[in-house]
C-alpha cells in the first residue's frame, strides 16, 4: 500500500453526484492552464486563417510587380508585401490554411494507419506481430526526413500528395504505441474477467481494448499533427514543398530566409512565429489531453 | 519465543515500566499534514506515544489510520507534500524538530534504523548488497572500504544470510523476498541503532517467512538492546511480539496498553470491534458458525474538519455525546479515548498480565485446544440432501506446466515450470472448498484452470458432469454460466471506463440472457443482494472503496446464477473490518443461493473460517486435504503444521504454545522441483523414504506424506465424503 | 548475456535487410523511374528502354534486387552519373562532415542535458523546472533552419563573433582545425537534441526519485546530495544510453537540415542535392548507409546498456 493512500483513506463516494468520465476529463483539462492556452492559440490561429480572409480581402492569385517589398502599413498592406507583390498578411492566412489542413490531415492519416497496423500486430501476436514490427523497425531506422525526401523526389509535391507522403510514413510511432497498448490491455484482469464470462476476442477488442487505448491514440495524434506541420516546413525549406502560387507557412519561412540580409523582416518572422505558435499549441493540447485521460483512471 | 514472553511480563508490569526511566522516544501531540491536489489531509492529529529503551511498541491500525505516517514522521521521511505541523519528537531527550538538519540526519543514520514493507523495491537494484549494507558505516563512521565489507559480512551472517561472503557481491534482484528483507534488516542494524522502526516488515512475505523474520527481529532486539516500533495492520503479529500496543484510528491513537492487557481486555469500542472482526475470533467463540462481527461503513475523510469521536459513525455504542465531544486519552497505563468503554471486570484494570481476565461482554473464553482432534459438529450450511449428489466440480489428476522460452531466435522451450502437478479434488453443491498455500504453490493456477481461463496440460476438469477439455466453442460459452471467478483486486478486474451498470450487464450480454429490461431487473436484484444502493449504477469503479468494489465484483459473478464461484484471494487486499463485511456477505449468499465456493487464500485463518474442507498446496502438489477443522487443528502433513504454527494469532494460548516446527530455507524453484516429496528439502522430518513420491492417501482426511504427524482419526463422524 | 547478444544481432540484421528492400522498392516501384530522371525529359522511349536494359531495370524486380544485394555485399553501392563518381566515393568524401557534426552535437547535448534534466527533477514543479520545460518546448517547436538562422543573425550579424558558414575542409582534422566555424552548426543541432534529452532525463530521474529504495537511502541518514548522486543518478541515467541510440534517426534528419543551412556538404547535403536532381543511386546508397548507421548505433546503445545495468545484465543471463 502506498503511503499516500494510507494517509488519505477511502472516501465515501455516494455523497457527490455522479459525473461522467468525459466531464471529469474536461475538468482536468481545463485545470491545466497551458492546455487551455494551447486550445486558445489553436482556435485563434485557425480563426484568423479561415475567417480572416472574409474581412481582410487580398489578391493571392495574381502577382503585382508594382508593389513588391512594401513595408508593413504601406498602402493598406498591414504586414507589407513580398517579392512578387502578394500581401503578406493575406498570404499568411492562406498559408496557414494549408499548413493546418495538411498537418491535421497527415496527423490523422498517420494515426489511423498506425492504429490499425499496431492493433493488428498487438491482437494477433505471433508471426503477424513479428512481421509488422520488423517492418516498423526497418522504416524507423530510415530517418523520417530522408524517407519523405525520397518520396518527394519521385512524385510532384502538392498539398494532397504531402498529406499522403507524411501520413503514409509517420504511422510508425502510433503503430508501435498502439501495439504496446494492445499487448498490455490484452492481459488486464478485466479482459480476463470478461473471458471468464465466456466473452470472445472480438468483444474484448470492442468493449475493452479500444475504449482504453483511445486516449493514448488521441494524445499521440495531437503530437503527430505538430510534427506533420514541421515536416511540411522542412520539405519546403529543402525545395520539395508545395510550389507557388499555393502557400504554406513553411514555404513562406523558407522564402523569407533569402530576405534575411535585405531588411525585409516582415517576410521572415511572421511565418516563423506562426509555425512555432501552432506547433506549441498542439503540444500544449496534447499534454493537457494526456493529463485528462490519465486522471480518469486515477483511483481515488 | 520464551524470551519474548519473559520480556513481556517484565515490561508490562506497571511498576517496572515506570522505573524504566526516561523513554527513548517520546512523541508529544504530533500533527502531520499531507498537502494533496484537492486539499490537505490531516494524517496525524495529536499523536502522543513513548517507547522505552529495549521495548517493543506495536502500532496497529487499518489503512488510513496514520500508523505508517507516524513512522515516517519520526524518521523525517514523509512523502512530498507531507509535513509535521506541530508537536515534538523527543529522541533521547532532544526534539528532532528543533535540531539542525545535519544533526537529525546523523541521528537517523546511526541511532535509528528503519525496515520497510516491500523488500523487492526497497533496495537499490544497481548497487551491490555489501555496499548498500555498509553505506551507513562508510558515511557516518568513516569506516574504510575493506573494514566496511567485513562488517557487512558480519551483520549479514548475523541476520541469517547463508554464505554472506558471497552475497555481499550480489545484486538485490538475485535474492528472494525473505532474503532481501534480511538484507534490509542488516542495513538498518549495521550501526547498532537504539531504535528500529519496522513498517509492515512482513506484510509482503509468506507466513512461514514472516515468522522467520519476526523471530529474527525479536532475537536482534534482545542482542542489540534496542527498542523496536513494529507497525502493522495485523493484530496477530503484534500480539506475539510487542510489549505495548498503540491502536490507531483515523489519525489518532485511540487506545494504548500493555499487550496482554489490551488483548485480554480492550477498552475502546474500536479495538474491541476490530478484534472481534477477525475470523479467528468467530472460530474461537462459536466454532465458526456465526457471522463475523463486522464494522459497518468506512473510516472518515481526514481532509475535512471532524467533530466528536472519529469512530462514532461506525460504532454500535454511539450516543449523542460521542458525536459532539472529542474524547481524549485518559492517562494511566491503559489509556483509551472512549466515552463508553468496554467495562472491565473488577481487579482486571491494573493487575499483572496473568491476572487479567476476559472482558465481561460477549467473550466466550475459548477452550483453546490447539490439538483438538474431534471436529466441532459443524452444521452443514447447505441442504444436507445435496451432499449425495454429483459434485459440482471434480478435478482429476490436474497438471499444468508452463514452458519457459529461451531468448534465442528460435525461442526453443528451455524447460518448464511445473505449476500444478497431479491435483485431484471435488467440490459439492453448497460447499466451500478452501485452497491454501504460499505464493508460487499453484493455488491460483488451479483456480484459473477451474473456471476455464486456462487449459490444463493434462487431467480432467469435470463441471456438472461434463468434461471441460472436450467442449465445443458454444458449449464452452455456456459452461461459463456455471462457474465464475472472483478476483483479489476488483478494481483491476473492472474496466475503468465502464460504469457499474455496464459492468454488471456484461455477463448477461455475453451470454445473451434476457432483453434489456430483464437485464435491468436482474442488475437491480444483484445490487440488493450485495447490499449496494441503486445509485451505484451510474458510477465508475474508481469512485468506490475496496470493500464496495468487492461487492460489485461479487454481484457480477452472481449475475449468471452460477453454481460455483472461485474466489482468488477475494479479501486479501481488504482491511479487517471490511474483510468481515465481505466474508459475511459471501456466506449469506451461499446460504440463500446454494452456491459452492472454491476459496483460495494464503491466509489460513480466513480459510479456516470460511471453508468446509481445506486443501493445502505446496509447490504444485496437494499435500493434504480434509475437513477444515481437522486440517487446521490436527494437521497430518508437516508443511500444514508449519503453516498453522506460523499464522499470527491474537489468542493468547495460541501465542504461547507455538512449537518449534518452523520450516527453514527457501522455496525450491518450480522449474526443477525436488524429486519424491517436494517438501522434503525443507521438512524437519525428512527421511530416506521421502525421495519417493508419497501418494495422497486416507479416507476423509488425506495426506501425501510417508511420515504423517498423526494417523487419520478413527471414528470421525462420517459424512458421505469419500474423496477422489 | 551471450544469448541476448546473438538475438539482438540477428534482429539488427533482419532490420538492415528490410531497409534495403524498402529503399529499393520505393525507388523502383514509383512512377518517374531512374531512366527518366537520368536521361531527362527529352529522352525518347527507345532511349529509355535502352537505358533500362543496360541497367538491368527491365528484369524482374526480384532479380534486380538480387543483383543489387550481390553488389552491395562486395561494397559496390552503384555509380552516380550526375556526380560522375561512385556512390561509395561520394559518401566517403562527405562522411567526415556528418560524423563531426553529429558526434559533437550529441556530446554537447549529453553534457548539457544531464545536469539540466537532473536539476529539473530535483526542483520539480518549481521555477527552474518550469523555465527549462518552457525553453525545451520552444526549441522543439521551432523549425531547425529558423533556429539556425536566428543563431546566425544573433552571433554573426548583431554580435559578430562567429562565422555564419561551416568549415569547408575535407578530413576530420581539417574540420576540427576551425572550431569557430563549427560552433553555430553544432549548437543549432544540439539545441533541439538537448530539449529532447533533458526531458527524458527529467522523467527518468523523477521515476527513480519516487522509488522506494530512495526512501531507504534517506532512512540511512544520507545527505540529499549523496541520495541523488549515488543512488538516483546512475539508475536514472542508464536508460539514457538507449535513448542515444533511439534518437539517431532524428539526429540525422536534423543534421540534413543543418548541413543545408550552413552550407556544410555532408551526407545530408549529398542526399538533398540528389533528391533535387533525382540521382537515384546516391539516394539509395545514402539511405542504406544512414540506416545501417542507425541500426548499428541503436544496437551498440542497447548492448552498452545491457552491459552496464546489472538489472538487464543479469536478467539476460538467467534461465
Amino acid at each position: 500500500m502506498s503511503t499516500l493512500s494510507e494517509a488519505v483513506g477511502p472516501a465515501e463516494p455516494n455523497d457527490t453526484p455522479p459525473r461522467g468520465l468525459w466531464r471529469q476529463g474536461l475538468t482536468v483539462f481545463c485545470e491545466n492552464r497551458l492546455a487551455l492556452v494551447g486550445l486558445g492559440l489553436f482556435v485563434l490561429l485557425a480563426g484568423v486563417c479561415f475567417l480572416g480572409p472574409l474581412v481582410y480581402q487580398t489578391d493571392q492569385v495574381h502577382t503585382d510587380l508594382t508593389a513588391v517589398y512594401r513595408a508593413p502599413g504601406e498602402q493598406g498592406h498591414l504586414l507589407g508585401t513580398d517579392g512578387v507583390g502578394y500581401d503578406q498578411l493575406g498570404r499568411l492566412m492562406l498559408g496557414g490554411q494549408t499548413s493546418i489542413i495538411v498537418g491535421l490531415a497527415a496527423g490523422v492519416l498517420a494515426t489511423i494507419v498506425g492504429t490499425l497496423l499496431g492493433a493488428i500486430a498487438g491482437f494477433f501476436g505471433g508471426w503477424v506481430d513479428a512481421a509488422v514490427m520488423r517492418v516498423v523497425d526497418a522504416m524507423m531506422s530510415i530517418p523520417s526526413l530522408f524517407l519523405f525526401m525520397l518520396l518527394a523526389a519521385i512524385v510532384t509535391p502538392s498539398a494532397p500528395m504531402l498529406i499522403l507522403i507524411i501520413g503514409a510514413f509517420a504511422w510508425l510511432g502510433p503503430a508501435r504505441l498502439v501495439r504496446g497498448e494492445a499487448l498490455t490491455l490484452r492481459s488486464r484482469e478485466y479482459v480476463q474477467a470478461m473471458r471468464g464470462m465466456g466473452g470472445t476476442g472480438g468483444r474484448a477488442v470492442r468493449r475493452h481494448i479500444i475504449p482504453n487505448a483511445i486516449g493514448t491514440v488521441i494524445v499521440n495524434a495531437t503530437f503527430q499533427v505538430a510534427d506533420a506541420i514541421l515536416y511540411v516546413a522542412y520539405l519546403s525549406f529543402l525545395g520539395l514543398g508545395i510550389p507557388p502560387p499555393a502557400a504554406n507557412w513553411g514555404g513562406m519561412l523558407s522564402d523569407g530566409l533569402a530576405d534575411t540580409y535585405s531588411g525585409h523582416w516582415w517576410l521572415l518572422y511572421p511565418p516563423g512565429i506562426a509555425i512555432i505558435l501552432i506547433v506549441l499549441a498542439f503540444n500544449f493540447i496534447g499534454d493537457g489531453l494526456r493529463d485528462a485521460f490519465e486522471v480518469r483512471l486515477r483511483r481515488r | 519465543m520464551s524470551e519474548s514472553i519473559g520480556l513481556t511480563a517484565r515490561h508490562s508490569a506497571p511498576a517496572v515500566h515506570a522505573a524504566a526511566g526516561r523513554p527513548l522516544l517520546e512523541l508529544r501531540d504530533l500533527d502531520t499534514d499531507i498537502a494533496l491536489r484537492r486539499g490537505t489531509v490531516h494524517a496525524l492529529d495529536g499523536i502522543s506515544l513513548d517507547v522505552a529503551p529495549g521495548q517493543t511498541l506495536g502500532v496497529v491500525g487499518e489503512s488510513g489510520s496514520g500508523k505508517t505516517m507516524t513512522a515516517l514522521s519520526i524518521m523525517g521521511l514523509l512523502p512530498s507534500g507531507g509535513r509535521v505541523t506541530g508537536g515534538q519528537i523527543l529522541f533521547e531527550g532532544r526534539d528532532l524538530r528543533s535540531l539542525p538538519a545535519d544533526e537529525v540526519r546523523r541521528i537517523r543514520g546511526v541511532r535509528m534504523g528503519m525496515v520497510f514493507q516491500d523488500p523487492l523495491t526497497s533496495l537499490n537494484p544497481t548497487i551491490r548488497i555489501g555496499a548498500q549494507v555498509a553505506e551507513p558505516l562508510r558515511v557516518h563512521k568513516r569506516v574504510g572500504r575493506a573494514e566496511a565489507r567485513d562488517r557487512a559480512i558480519q551483520i549479514l551472517r548475523r541476520v541469517g544470510m547463508p554464505r554472506p561472503e558471497r552475497i555481499v557481491d550480489n545484486y538485490p534482484h538475485e535474492l528472494s523476498g525473505g532474503m532481501r528483507q534480511r538484507v534490509a534488516i542488516a542495513m538498518a542494524l549495521v550501526c547498532s541503532p537504539s531504535l528500529l522502526i519496522a513498517d509492515e516488515p512482513t506484510t509482503a512475505l509468506d507466513v512461514t517467512t514472516q515468522r522467520q523474520i519476526l523471530e529474527l527481529i525479536d532475537d536482534l532486539r534482545e542482542e542489540f538492546g534496542m527498542a523496536v516500533i513494529l507497525v502493522t495492520h495485523d493484530l496477530g503479529v503484534i500480539a506475539g511480539r510487542a510489549d505495548r500496543v498503540a491502536v490507531m484510528y483515523a489519525g489518532r491513537v485511540v487506545e494504548t496498553a500493555a499487550t496482554e492487557q489490551l488483548f485480554h481486555a480492550p477498552r475502546h469500542r474500536y479495538t474491541e470491534a476490530l478484534m472481534r472482526a477477525l475470523p479467528e475470533s468467530a472460530i474461537r467463540d462459536s466454532g465458526g458458525h456465526d457471522r463475523l462481527i463486522s464494522i459497518p461503513g468506512l473510516p472518515p475523510d481526514l481532509s475535512g474538519p471532524l467533530t466528536g469521536c472519529r469512530f462514532a459513525a461506525r460504532c454500535s455504542y454511539v450516543s449523542d455525546e460521542c458525536r459532539t465531544t472529542d474524547p481524549s486519552l485518559i492517562p494511566g497505563t491503559h489509556q483509551h479515548a472512549c466515552l463508553h468503554p468496554v467495562p472491565t471486570p473488577a481487579g482486571a484494570v491494573t493487575g499483572p498480565a496473568g491476572a487479567v481476565t476476559g472482558p465481561a461482554r460477549a467473550r466466550v473464553e475459548p477452550a483453546a485446544e490447539p490439538t483438538r482432534v474431534e471436529p466441532a459438529a459443524k452444521p452443514v450450511t447447505a441442504a444436507p440432501a445435496e451432499v449425495t449428489e454429483l459434485p459440482v466440480l471434480s478435478v482429476r489428476n490436474l497438471v499444468k506446466d508452463y514452458p519457459v522460452h529461451g531468448r534465442g531466435l528460435l525461442r526453443r522451450a528451455a524447460g518448464q515450470v511445473s505449476a500444478v502437478a497431479d491435483v485431484s479434488f471435488e467440490v459439492r453443491a453448497g460447499e466451500t472448498f478452501g485452497l491454501v498455500g504460499e505464493s508460487g504453490c499453484g493455488k491460483s493456477t488451479v483456480g484459473r484452470l477451474s473456471v476455464g481461463l486456462e487449459r490444463p496440460s493434462a487431467g480432467q476438469i469435470v463441471l456438472d458432469g461434463t468434461d471441460l477439455t472436450d467442449l465445443t466453442g458454444r458449449e464452452r460459452r455456456r459452461m461459463h454460466r456455471q462457474v465464475q471467478l472472483m478476483f483479489q483486486d476488483s478494481y483491476a478486474a473492472m474496466n475503468p471506463r465502464m460504469r457499474v451498470d455496464a459492468i454488471l450487464a456484461e455477463p448477461l450480454e455475453i451470454q445473451k440472457v434476457g432483453d434489456s429490461s430483464a437485464r435491468q431487473a436482474r442488475i437491480a436484484t444483484l445490487l440488493d443482494q450485495v447490499g449496494l444502493s441503486r445509485r451505484a449504477l451510474e458510477r465508475y469503479p474508481h469512485e468506490f472503496s475496496g470493500g464496495q468494489l468487492q461487492r460489485i465484483g461479487l454481484a457480477r459473478s452472481l449475475a449468471l446464477h452460477p453454481r460455483l464461484i472461485v474466489g482468488d484471494e477475494p479479501v486479501s487486499a481488504l482491511d479487517v473490518s471490511i474483510q468481515a463485511q465481505v466474508l459475511n456477505l459471501m456466506r449469506d449468499l451461499q446460504r440463500e443461493l446454494g452456491l459452492a465456493y472454491i476459496f483460495i487464500s494464503h491466509d489460513l485463518s480466513v480459510v479456516d473460517y470460511m471453508a468446509d474442507r481445506i486443501g493445502v498446496m505446496y509447490l504444485g502438489k496437494l499435500v493434504e486435504i480434509g475437513p477444515a477443522r481437522e486440517v487446521v487443528r490436527a494437521a497430518r502433513h508437516p508443511y500444514t503444521q508449519a503453516l498453522v504454527d506460523a499464522v499470527p494469532s491474537i489468542t493468547p494460548d495460541r501465542v504461547a504454545t507455538r512449537d518449534g516446527t518452523t520450516i527453514r530455507g527457501e522455496l525450491p524453484s518450480a522449474l526443477d522441483p525436488p524429486s519424491g516429496c517436494r517438501f522434503r528439502t525443507r521438512c524437519p522430518r525428512a527421511a530416506d523414504i521421502c525421495t519417493t513420491e508419497p501418494p495422497l492417501v486416507g479416507g476423509l482426511h488425506q495426506v501425501a506424506c510417508h511420515l504423517p504427524l498423526r494417523p487419520e482419526p478413527t471414528g470421525t463422524p462420517t459424512q458421505d465424503q469419500a474423496v477422489g | 548475456m551471450a544469448r541476448y547478444l546473438i538475438a539482438r544481432l540477428g534482429q539488427a540484421l533482419i532490420v538492415i535487410v528490410l531497409v534495403t528492400v524498402i529503399a529499393f522498392l520505393i525507388l523502383h516501384l514509383l512512377p518517374g523511374g531512374a531512366a527518366r530522371a537520368t536521361l531527362g525529359k527529352e529522352a525518347t522511349l527507345a532511349q529509355l528502354a535502352a537505358f533500362n536494359h543496360e541497367m538491368g531495370y527491365d528484369r524482374p524486380l526480384i532479380q534486380q534486387y538480387g543483383m543489387y544485394v550481390q553488389r552491395l555485399l562486395q561494397g559496390d553501392l552503384g555509380y552516380s552519373y550526375q556526380l560522375n563518381q561512385s556512390v561509395l566515393e561520394a559518401i566517403e568524401q562527405r562522411l567526415p562532415k556528418t560524423m563531426v557534426l553529429s558526434l559533437l552535437s550529441t556530446l554537447l547535448a549529453v553534457v548539457l542535458a544531464i545536469p539540466l534534466g537532473v536539476l529539473q527533477a530535483i526542483r520539480r514543479n518549481r521555477w527552474p523546472d518550469y523555465a527549462i520545460t518552457a525553453l525545451s518546448l520552444l526549441a522543439y517547436a521551432t523549425p531547425i533552419f529558423f533556429l539556425g538562422l536566428m543563431m546566425i543573425i544573433v552571433f554573426s550579424q548583431v554580435w559578430p563573433i562567429l562565422p555564419p558558414e561551416a568549415p569547408q575542409g575535407f578530413t576530420v582534422a581539417e574540420l576540427l582545425a576551425d572550431p569557430a566555424g563549427l560552433v553555430l552548426p553544432t549548437a543549432t543541432l544540439a539545441i533541439v537534441t538537448i530539449a529532447v534529452y533533458a526531458r527524458y532525463v527529467r522523467s527518468s530521474m523523477i521515476d527513480n526519485l519516487n522509488e522506494n529504495y530512495v526512501r531507504t537511502a534517506r532512512s540511512k541518514g544520507l545527505s540529499e546530495r549523496r541520495v541523488v548522486l549515488r543512488h538516483t543518478l546512475r539508475n536514472g541515467l542508464f536508460p539514457v544510453i538507449t535513448l542515444l541510440g533511439m534518437y539517431l534517426p532524428a539526429l540525422f534528419s536534423g543534421a540534413l537540415v543543418v548541413e543545408s543551412l550552413f552550407n556544410f556538404p555532408g551526407m545530408g547535403q549529398l542526399f538533398w542535392q540528389a533528391a533535387l536532381k533525382r540521382d537515384f543511386p546516391i539516394l539509395l546508397g545514402v539511405t542504406v548507409i544512414i540506416s545501417i548507421a542507425t541500426v548499428v548505433g541503436a544496437l551498440v546503445a542497447d548492448l552498452l546498456y545491457a552491459a552496464v545495468d546489472p538489472r538487464v545484465r543479469l536478467r539476460g543471463s538467467a534461465t
